[in-house]
Protein backbone atom coordinates (compact mmCIF):
# COMPACT_ATOMS: atom_id res chain seq x y z
CA UNK A 1 0.00 0.00 0.00
CA UNK A 2 1.25 3.47 -0.81
CA UNK A 3 0.17 5.58 2.10
CA UNK A 4 -0.64 9.26 1.76
CA UNK A 5 0.85 9.68 5.26
CA UNK A 6 4.41 10.99 5.12
CA UNK A 7 6.88 11.21 7.97
CA UNK A 8 8.31 14.73 8.01
CA UNK A 9 10.87 16.74 9.93
CA UNK A 10 9.76 19.05 12.72
CA UNK A 11 7.67 21.78 11.03
CA UNK A 12 7.73 25.47 11.77
CA UNK A 13 5.32 25.98 14.65
CA UNK A 14 5.07 29.77 14.85
CA UNK A 15 1.45 30.81 15.07
CA UNK A 16 0.31 27.22 15.56
CA UNK A 17 -1.16 25.32 18.46
CA UNK A 18 -1.25 21.62 19.28
CA UNK A 19 -4.87 20.45 19.30
CA UNK A 20 -4.95 17.20 21.24
CA UNK A 21 -6.93 14.43 19.53
CA UNK A 22 -6.19 10.97 20.78
CA UNK A 23 -4.20 9.16 23.42
CA UNK A 24 -3.07 5.55 23.55
CA UNK A 25 -1.80 4.42 26.95
CA UNK A 26 -0.72 0.94 25.88
CA UNK A 27 0.96 1.08 22.50
CA UNK A 28 2.59 -2.26 23.36
CA UNK A 29 -0.65 -4.09 24.04
CA UNK A 30 0.30 -5.86 20.84
CA UNK A 31 4.10 -5.42 20.85
CA UNK A 32 4.37 -5.19 17.07
CA UNK A 33 2.69 -1.77 17.26
CA UNK A 34 5.37 -0.47 19.61
CA UNK A 35 8.03 -1.95 17.31
CA UNK A 36 6.51 -0.09 14.35
CA UNK A 37 6.78 3.33 15.99
CA UNK A 38 10.21 2.50 17.35
CA UNK A 39 11.36 1.66 13.83
CA UNK A 40 9.73 4.58 12.03
CA UNK A 41 10.86 7.28 14.44
CA UNK A 42 14.14 5.70 15.59
CA UNK A 43 12.89 5.86 19.17
CA UNK A 44 15.47 3.53 20.65
CA UNK A 45 18.03 6.20 19.76
CA UNK A 46 16.18 9.47 20.27
CA UNK A 47 13.97 8.47 23.20
CA UNK A 48 11.90 11.34 24.56
CA UNK A 49 14.08 14.03 23.01
CA UNK A 50 11.58 15.04 20.31
CA UNK A 51 8.14 14.12 18.95
CA UNK A 52 7.47 12.58 15.56
CA UNK A 53 5.56 14.42 12.83
CA UNK A 54 3.52 13.20 9.89
CA UNK A 55 1.78 15.06 7.09
CA UNK A 56 -1.71 13.85 6.17
CA UNK A 57 -3.75 14.01 2.92
CA UNK A 58 -5.47 17.23 3.99
CA UNK A 59 -2.11 18.96 4.26
CA UNK A 60 -2.37 19.16 8.03
CA UNK A 61 0.56 18.10 10.19
CA UNK A 62 0.13 15.72 13.13
CA UNK A 63 2.43 15.41 16.10
CA UNK A 64 3.05 12.06 17.74
CA UNK A 65 4.24 12.57 21.28
CA UNK A 66 5.59 9.34 22.76
CA UNK A 67 5.10 8.52 26.41
CA UNK A 68 7.32 6.62 28.80
CA UNK A 69 6.24 4.67 31.86
CA UNK A 70 8.48 3.29 34.60
CA UNK A 71 8.98 -0.44 34.31
CA UNK A 72 7.67 -0.68 30.75
CA UNK A 73 9.36 -0.79 27.36
CA UNK A 74 9.53 2.56 25.56
CA UNK A 75 7.30 3.92 24.22
CA UNK A 76 4.49 2.95 26.58
CA UNK A 77 2.01 5.22 24.85
CA UNK A 78 1.48 7.94 22.30
CA UNK A 79 -0.59 11.10 22.01
CA UNK A 80 -1.66 12.48 18.65
CA UNK A 81 -2.28 16.19 18.16
CA UNK A 82 -2.96 18.22 15.05
CA UNK A 83 -0.89 21.35 14.48
CA UNK A 84 -3.41 24.03 13.69
CA UNK A 85 -3.76 27.80 13.42
CA UNK A 86 -3.37 29.03 16.98
CA UNK A 87 -6.65 30.83 17.34
CA UNK A 88 -8.84 28.89 14.91
CA UNK A 89 -11.00 25.79 15.29
CA UNK A 90 -10.29 22.83 13.06
CA UNK A 91 -12.50 20.94 10.62
CA UNK A 92 -13.49 17.85 12.60
CA UNK A 93 -14.48 15.73 9.60
CA UNK A 94 -11.19 16.51 7.89
CA UNK A 95 -9.19 15.67 10.98
CA UNK A 96 -11.17 12.47 11.54
CA UNK A 97 -10.45 11.36 7.97
CA UNK A 98 -6.76 12.12 8.49
CA UNK A 99 -6.73 10.09 11.68
CA UNK A 100 -8.22 7.16 9.82
CA UNK A 101 -5.42 7.45 7.23
CA UNK A 102 -2.91 7.45 10.09
CA UNK A 103 -4.52 4.22 11.39
CA UNK A 104 -4.24 2.68 7.91
CA UNK A 105 -0.61 3.78 7.60
CA UNK A 106 0.15 2.28 11.02
CA UNK A 107 -1.60 -1.04 10.34
CA UNK A 108 0.12 -1.34 6.97
CA UNK A 109 3.46 -0.69 8.62
CA UNK A 110 2.86 -3.15 11.44
CA UNK A 111 2.15 -5.83 8.84
CA UNK A 112 0.76 -9.35 9.00
CA UNK A 113 -1.36 -10.66 10.54
CA UNK A 114 -2.75 -7.12 10.68
CA UNK A 115 -4.06 -5.74 7.39
CA UNK A 116 -5.56 -2.54 6.01
CA UNK A 117 -8.25 -4.69 4.44
CA UNK A 118 -9.36 -5.89 7.90
CA UNK A 119 -9.09 -2.38 9.30
CA UNK A 120 -11.29 -0.99 6.53
CA UNK A 121 -13.76 -3.85 7.00
CA UNK A 122 -13.89 -3.07 10.72
CA UNK A 123 -14.47 0.60 9.98
CA UNK A 124 -17.27 -0.27 7.56
CA UNK A 125 -18.85 -2.69 10.03
CA UNK A 126 -19.05 0.14 12.56
CA UNK A 127 -20.01 2.73 9.94
CA UNK A 128 -17.15 5.12 10.48
CA UNK A 129 -17.77 8.19 8.29
CA UNK A 130 -14.15 8.39 7.13
CA UNK A 131 -14.23 4.86 5.70
CA UNK A 132 -15.25 4.55 2.09
CA UNK A 133 -18.24 2.20 1.61
CA UNK B 1 -23.25 12.13 33.80
CA UNK B 2 -26.60 12.48 35.51
CA UNK B 3 -29.84 10.60 35.11
CA UNK B 4 -31.59 13.79 34.02
CA UNK B 5 -29.46 13.79 30.87
CA UNK B 6 -31.31 10.73 29.60
CA UNK B 7 -34.03 11.51 27.05
CA UNK B 8 -37.58 11.19 28.44
CA UNK B 9 -38.40 7.92 26.65
CA UNK B 10 -35.37 6.30 28.27
CA UNK B 11 -35.89 7.92 31.67
CA UNK B 12 -39.42 6.48 31.72
CA UNK B 13 -37.92 3.02 31.52
CA UNK B 14 -35.60 3.69 34.46
CA UNK B 15 -37.76 5.20 37.21
CA UNK B 16 -35.34 4.38 40.03
CA UNK B 17 -33.74 6.69 42.55
CA UNK B 18 -30.00 6.99 41.98
CA UNK B 19 -27.83 6.07 44.96
CA UNK B 20 -24.10 6.49 45.31
CA UNK B 21 -21.40 4.87 47.44
CA UNK B 22 -17.67 5.51 47.73
CA UNK B 23 -15.75 2.36 46.83
CA UNK B 24 -11.96 2.35 46.69
CA UNK B 25 -12.03 6.12 46.21
CA UNK B 26 -14.52 6.07 43.32
CA UNK B 27 -18.15 7.16 43.18
CA UNK B 28 -20.28 4.14 42.34
CA UNK B 29 -23.88 4.54 41.20
CA UNK B 30 -26.40 1.85 42.06
CA UNK B 31 -30.09 1.38 42.61
CA UNK B 32 -31.49 -0.38 45.67
CA UNK B 33 -35.18 -1.11 45.36
CA UNK B 34 -37.66 -3.25 47.29
CA UNK B 35 -37.35 -5.32 50.42
CA UNK B 36 -36.59 -8.97 50.92
CA UNK B 37 -33.76 -11.32 50.06
CA UNK B 38 -31.26 -9.42 47.90
CA UNK B 39 -30.63 -10.05 44.24
CA UNK B 40 -27.62 -8.23 42.74
CA UNK B 41 -27.62 -7.78 38.96
CA UNK B 42 -24.22 -7.25 37.31
CA UNK B 43 -23.65 -5.87 33.82
CA UNK B 44 -20.50 -5.86 31.68
CA UNK B 45 -18.98 -3.95 28.77
CA UNK B 46 -20.30 -1.43 27.59
CA UNK B 47 -23.65 -1.44 29.35
CA UNK B 48 -24.99 -0.34 32.73
CA UNK B 49 -27.88 -1.18 35.03
CA UNK B 50 -30.36 -0.16 32.32
CA UNK B 51 -29.67 -3.54 30.72
CA UNK B 52 -31.76 -5.10 33.51
CA UNK B 53 -34.76 -2.74 33.21
CA UNK B 54 -37.11 -5.59 32.19
CA UNK B 55 -35.71 -7.93 34.86
CA UNK B 56 -36.17 -5.59 37.82
CA UNK B 57 -40.00 -5.11 38.03
CA UNK B 58 -40.87 -8.85 38.21
CA UNK B 59 -38.12 -9.38 40.80
CA UNK B 60 -39.56 -6.56 42.93
CA UNK B 61 -43.07 -7.94 42.52
CA UNK B 62 -41.81 -11.33 43.69
CA UNK B 63 -40.63 -9.73 46.94
CA UNK B 64 -36.93 -9.29 46.35
CA UNK B 65 -34.64 -6.44 47.20
CA UNK B 66 -32.91 -5.62 43.92
CA UNK B 67 -29.50 -3.96 43.81
CA UNK B 68 -28.03 -2.97 40.44
CA UNK B 69 -24.61 -1.32 40.50
CA UNK B 70 -22.95 0.42 37.58
CA UNK B 71 -19.36 -0.73 37.27
CA UNK B 72 -16.85 2.09 37.89
CA UNK B 73 -16.20 3.41 34.36
CA UNK B 74 -19.73 2.76 33.11
CA UNK B 75 -23.29 4.01 33.44
CA UNK B 76 -23.81 6.70 36.02
CA UNK B 77 -20.73 5.75 38.04
CA UNK B 78 -17.50 7.75 38.04
CA UNK B 79 -15.44 7.21 34.90
CA UNK B 80 -11.72 7.36 35.58
CA UNK B 81 -9.77 8.74 32.62
CA UNK B 82 -6.58 6.79 33.32
CA UNK B 83 -6.27 3.27 31.97
CA UNK B 84 -4.37 2.19 35.08
CA UNK B 85 -7.49 2.81 37.16
CA UNK B 86 -8.89 -0.43 35.76
CA UNK B 87 -8.04 -4.02 36.60
CA UNK B 88 -10.03 -7.19 37.06
CA UNK B 89 -9.11 -7.41 40.74
CA UNK B 90 -9.88 -3.73 41.19
CA UNK B 91 -13.38 -4.10 39.78
CA UNK B 92 -14.05 -7.18 41.93
CA UNK B 93 -12.87 -5.16 44.94
CA UNK B 94 -15.19 -2.31 43.91
CA UNK B 95 -18.11 -4.71 44.00
CA UNK B 96 -16.90 -6.05 47.38
CA UNK B 97 -16.83 -2.45 48.61
CA UNK B 98 -20.46 -1.90 47.66
CA UNK B 99 -21.59 -5.22 49.15
CA UNK B 100 -19.78 -4.31 52.37
CA UNK B 101 -21.26 -0.81 52.35
CA UNK B 102 -24.77 -2.29 52.06
CA UNK B 103 -23.98 -5.07 54.57
CA UNK B 104 -25.52 -7.62 52.24
CA UNK B 105 -25.69 -11.36 52.87
CA UNK B 106 -27.69 -14.20 51.30
CA UNK B 107 -27.02 -12.57 47.96
CA UNK B 108 -28.26 -14.03 44.71
CA UNK B 109 -25.65 -12.77 42.26
CA UNK B 110 -26.61 -12.51 38.58
CA UNK B 111 -23.54 -12.18 36.33
CA UNK B 112 -23.26 -11.16 32.68
CA UNK B 113 -20.24 -10.42 30.44
CA UNK B 114 -17.49 -8.76 32.61
CA UNK B 115 -19.98 -9.00 35.46
CA UNK B 116 -18.93 -12.67 35.28
CA UNK B 117 -15.20 -12.49 36.02
CA UNK B 118 -15.73 -9.59 38.46
CA UNK B 119 -18.86 -10.96 40.13
CA UNK B 120 -17.57 -14.52 40.38
CA UNK B 121 -14.26 -13.25 41.81
CA UNK B 122 -16.29 -11.54 44.53
CA UNK B 123 -18.60 -14.52 45.07
CA UNK B 124 -15.81 -17.09 45.31
CA UNK B 125 -13.87 -14.98 47.79
CA UNK B 126 -17.00 -14.22 49.91
CA UNK B 127 -18.95 -17.47 49.67
CA UNK B 128 -20.42 -17.00 53.13
CA UNK B 129 -22.34 -13.99 51.75
CA UNK B 130 -23.71 -15.73 48.68
CA UNK B 131 -26.99 -17.61 48.44
CA UNK B 132 -26.87 -18.51 44.74
CA UNK B 133 -25.30 -17.69 41.39
CA UNK B 134 -26.92 -17.01 38.04
CA UNK B 135 -24.49 -17.11 35.12
CA UNK B 136 -25.24 -15.62 31.69
CA UNK B 137 -23.11 -15.14 28.55
CA UNK B 138 -19.71 -14.87 30.22
CA UNK B 139 -16.61 -16.93 30.97
CA UNK B 140 -14.34 -17.75 33.91
CA UNK B 141 -11.23 -19.48 32.63
CA UNK B 142 -7.79 -18.45 31.36
CA UNK B 143 -7.94 -19.41 27.68
CA UNK B 144 -9.56 -17.06 25.17
CA UNK B 145 -13.27 -16.94 25.86
CA UNK B 146 -14.26 -17.51 22.24
CA UNK B 147 -12.67 -18.09 18.87
CA UNK B 148 -14.15 -14.69 17.99
CA UNK B 149 -11.79 -13.02 20.49
CA UNK B 150 -8.72 -14.42 18.74
CA UNK B 151 -9.70 -13.07 15.31
CA UNK B 152 -8.02 -10.02 13.80
CA UNK B 153 -11.30 -9.02 12.13
CA UNK B 154 -13.16 -7.48 13.76
CA UNK B 155 -12.35 -8.08 17.43
CA UNK B 156 -8.61 -7.53 17.77
CA UNK B 157 -8.56 -4.76 15.17
CA UNK B 158 -11.36 -2.95 16.98
CA UNK B 159 -9.32 -2.49 20.16
CA UNK B 160 -5.78 -2.49 18.67
CA UNK B 161 -3.39 0.28 19.80
CA UNK B 162 -4.72 3.68 18.65
CA UNK B 163 -7.53 2.01 16.72
CA UNK B 164 -9.33 1.27 20.02
CA UNK B 165 -9.27 4.88 21.20
CA UNK B 166 -10.31 5.99 17.70
CA UNK B 167 -13.19 3.57 17.11
CA UNK B 168 -14.45 2.96 20.63
CA UNK B 169 -13.38 6.32 22.01
CA UNK B 170 -14.02 8.95 19.34
CA UNK B 171 -16.83 7.04 17.65
CA UNK B 172 -18.39 5.13 20.59
CA UNK B 173 -18.95 2.12 18.36
CA UNK B 174 -19.28 -0.49 21.08
CA UNK B 175 -22.07 1.20 23.04
CA UNK B 176 -23.98 1.92 19.85
CA UNK B 177 -23.62 -0.40 16.91
CA UNK B 178 -21.68 -3.00 18.91
CA UNK B 179 -24.61 -3.75 21.21
CA UNK B 180 -27.07 -3.32 18.30
CA UNK B 181 -25.35 -6.14 16.43
CA UNK B 182 -25.54 -8.35 19.54
CA UNK B 183 -29.29 -8.38 20.16
CA UNK B 184 -32.02 -10.28 18.31
CA UNK B 185 -34.71 -7.60 17.90
CA UNK B 186 -32.49 -4.82 16.57
CA UNK B 187 -35.26 -2.44 15.58
CA UNK B 188 -36.80 -2.55 19.05
CA UNK B 189 -33.37 -2.08 20.58
CA UNK B 190 -32.67 0.93 18.38
CA UNK B 191 -35.96 2.57 19.26
CA UNK B 192 -36.09 1.74 22.96
CA UNK B 193 -32.60 1.27 24.34
CA UNK B 194 -29.59 2.16 22.19
CA UNK B 195 -29.61 5.78 23.30
CA UNK B 196 -29.38 4.74 26.94
CA UNK B 197 -26.01 3.09 26.36
CA UNK B 198 -24.65 5.84 24.11
CA UNK B 199 -25.85 8.76 26.24
CA UNK B 200 -24.07 7.72 29.42
CA UNK B 201 -20.74 7.62 27.55
CA UNK B 202 -20.89 11.13 26.11
CA UNK B 203 -17.18 11.89 25.64
CA UNK B 204 -14.14 10.11 24.27
CA UNK B 205 -12.48 9.98 27.69
CA UNK B 206 -15.65 8.62 29.32
CA UNK B 207 -15.47 5.57 27.01
CA UNK B 208 -12.04 4.45 28.18
CA UNK B 209 -13.24 1.19 29.72
CA UNK B 210 -14.95 0.12 26.48
CA UNK B 211 -11.55 -0.46 24.88
CA UNK B 212 -9.70 -1.29 28.08
CA UNK B 213 -11.84 -4.32 29.02
CA UNK B 214 -11.25 -6.08 25.67
CA UNK B 215 -7.52 -5.84 26.37
CA UNK B 216 -7.99 -7.70 29.66
CA UNK B 217 -9.37 -10.76 27.90
CA UNK B 218 -6.64 -13.39 28.10
CA UNK B 219 -5.35 -14.46 24.70
CA UNK B 220 -2.09 -16.02 25.90
CA UNK B 221 -0.07 -16.75 29.04
CA UNK B 222 1.21 -13.18 29.14
CA UNK B 223 -2.27 -11.75 29.77
CA UNK B 224 -2.50 -9.39 32.71
CA UNK B 225 -5.24 -11.26 34.55
CA UNK B 226 -4.10 -14.78 33.71
CA UNK B 227 -3.56 -15.82 37.34
CA UNK B 228 -6.96 -14.51 38.40
CA UNK B 229 -8.64 -16.43 35.59
CA UNK B 230 -6.75 -19.62 36.58
CA UNK B 231 -7.94 -19.08 40.14
CA UNK B 232 -11.49 -18.47 38.93
CA UNK B 233 -11.54 -21.71 36.96
CA UNK B 234 -10.10 -23.69 39.87
CA UNK B 235 -12.35 -22.22 42.53
CA UNK B 236 -15.50 -22.30 40.46
CA UNK B 237 -14.93 -25.99 39.72
CA UNK B 238 -14.86 -26.61 43.50
CA UNK B 239 -17.82 -24.37 44.22
CA UNK B 240 -20.94 -25.97 45.69
CA UNK B 241 -23.08 -22.84 45.77
CA UNK B 242 -26.48 -23.25 44.10
CA UNK B 243 -26.13 -22.08 40.52
CA UNK B 244 -28.19 -21.61 37.40
CA UNK B 245 -27.03 -21.08 33.82
CA UNK B 246 -29.08 -18.98 31.37
CA UNK B 247 -27.90 -18.43 27.81
CA UNK B 248 -29.01 -16.67 24.64
CA UNK B 249 -30.06 -19.20 22.03
CA UNK B 250 -28.84 -16.94 19.21
CA UNK B 251 -25.56 -15.95 20.89
CA UNK B 252 -22.98 -16.64 18.18
CA UNK B 253 -20.00 -15.16 20.07
CA UNK B 254 -20.38 -16.86 23.45
CA UNK B 255 -22.29 -19.75 21.85
CA UNK B 256 -24.20 -21.90 24.30
CA UNK B 257 -22.89 -25.18 22.94
CA UNK B 258 -19.37 -24.15 23.98
CA UNK B 259 -19.84 -21.80 26.90
CA UNK B 260 -22.98 -22.90 28.74
CA UNK B 261 -21.75 -26.48 28.37
CA UNK B 262 -18.38 -25.59 29.86
CA UNK B 263 -20.00 -23.89 32.85
CA UNK B 264 -22.22 -26.97 33.29
CA UNK B 265 -19.12 -29.18 33.38
CA UNK B 266 -17.53 -26.92 35.99
CA UNK B 267 -20.77 -26.76 38.00
CA UNK B 268 -22.51 -30.09 37.34
CA UNK B 269 -25.06 -29.35 40.07
CA UNK B 270 -26.12 -26.14 38.31
CA UNK B 271 -29.65 -25.80 36.97
CA UNK B 272 -29.86 -25.34 33.22
CA UNK B 273 -28.61 -24.23 30.86
CA UNK B 274 -31.89 -22.55 30.12
CA UNK B 275 -31.92 -21.19 26.58
CA UNK B 276 -33.81 -17.95 25.97
CA UNK B 277 -34.16 -15.68 22.96
CA UNK B 278 -31.03 -13.55 22.83
CA UNK B 279 -27.59 -12.89 21.50
CA UNK B 280 -24.85 -11.72 23.86
CA UNK B 281 -27.04 -9.01 25.45
CA UNK B 282 -29.84 -11.48 26.14
CA UNK B 283 -31.47 -9.20 28.73
CA UNK B 284 -32.55 -6.95 25.83
CA UNK B 285 -34.66 -9.72 24.30
CA UNK B 286 -35.62 -11.87 27.30
CA UNK B 287 -35.69 -9.71 30.43
CA UNK B 288 -39.00 -11.04 31.82
CA UNK B 289 -38.00 -14.67 31.10
CA UNK B 290 -34.67 -14.16 32.90
CA UNK B 291 -36.55 -12.68 35.86
CA UNK B 292 -39.03 -15.57 35.93
CA UNK B 293 -36.28 -18.21 35.79
CA UNK B 294 -34.36 -16.44 38.55
CA UNK B 295 -37.41 -16.07 40.80
CA UNK B 296 -38.27 -19.77 40.45
CA UNK B 297 -34.65 -20.79 40.99
CA UNK B 298 -34.24 -18.70 44.14
CA UNK B 299 -37.44 -20.18 45.59
CA UNK B 300 -35.87 -23.64 45.41
CA UNK B 301 -32.84 -22.53 47.43
CA UNK B 302 -33.94 -21.01 50.73
CA UNK B 303 -31.85 -18.38 52.46
CA UNK B 304 -29.09 -19.85 54.62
Amino acid sequence: MTSPIKVIDAPALEGKRRAFLLTEDRIGHYPEFRAFFDRIFDLARIGLSRPGYVAAPSGLVYELCFLGRSGEAFPAGVEISVMIEALEPFDEAMVDADLWEIMRWMIDGVGAPWSVKDLDATGRLYRIPAVKP
Amino acid sequence: MLLCHLPAHLREQWPYAPKYARVNGWRMHYIDEGEGEPVVLLHGNPTWGFLYRDVIPPMLKAGHRVIVPDMIGFGLSEKPVNENAHSLDGHAANLAGLMQHLKLSNITLVCHDWGGPTGLSYALSHQDRIRALVIMSTWAWPDPPAEFHTRIFPWRTMHAPLVGPYLLGRHNVLAGRGVYLSVVDREKFKQRAMGAYETVLPDTASRLLTWTWPRWIPLDNGARAIERFRWLERELSRCKLPAMIIWGREDEVFDHATFATRFKKMLPHAEGPHLVTGRHFLQEDSGPEIASLTIQFVKKHPAR
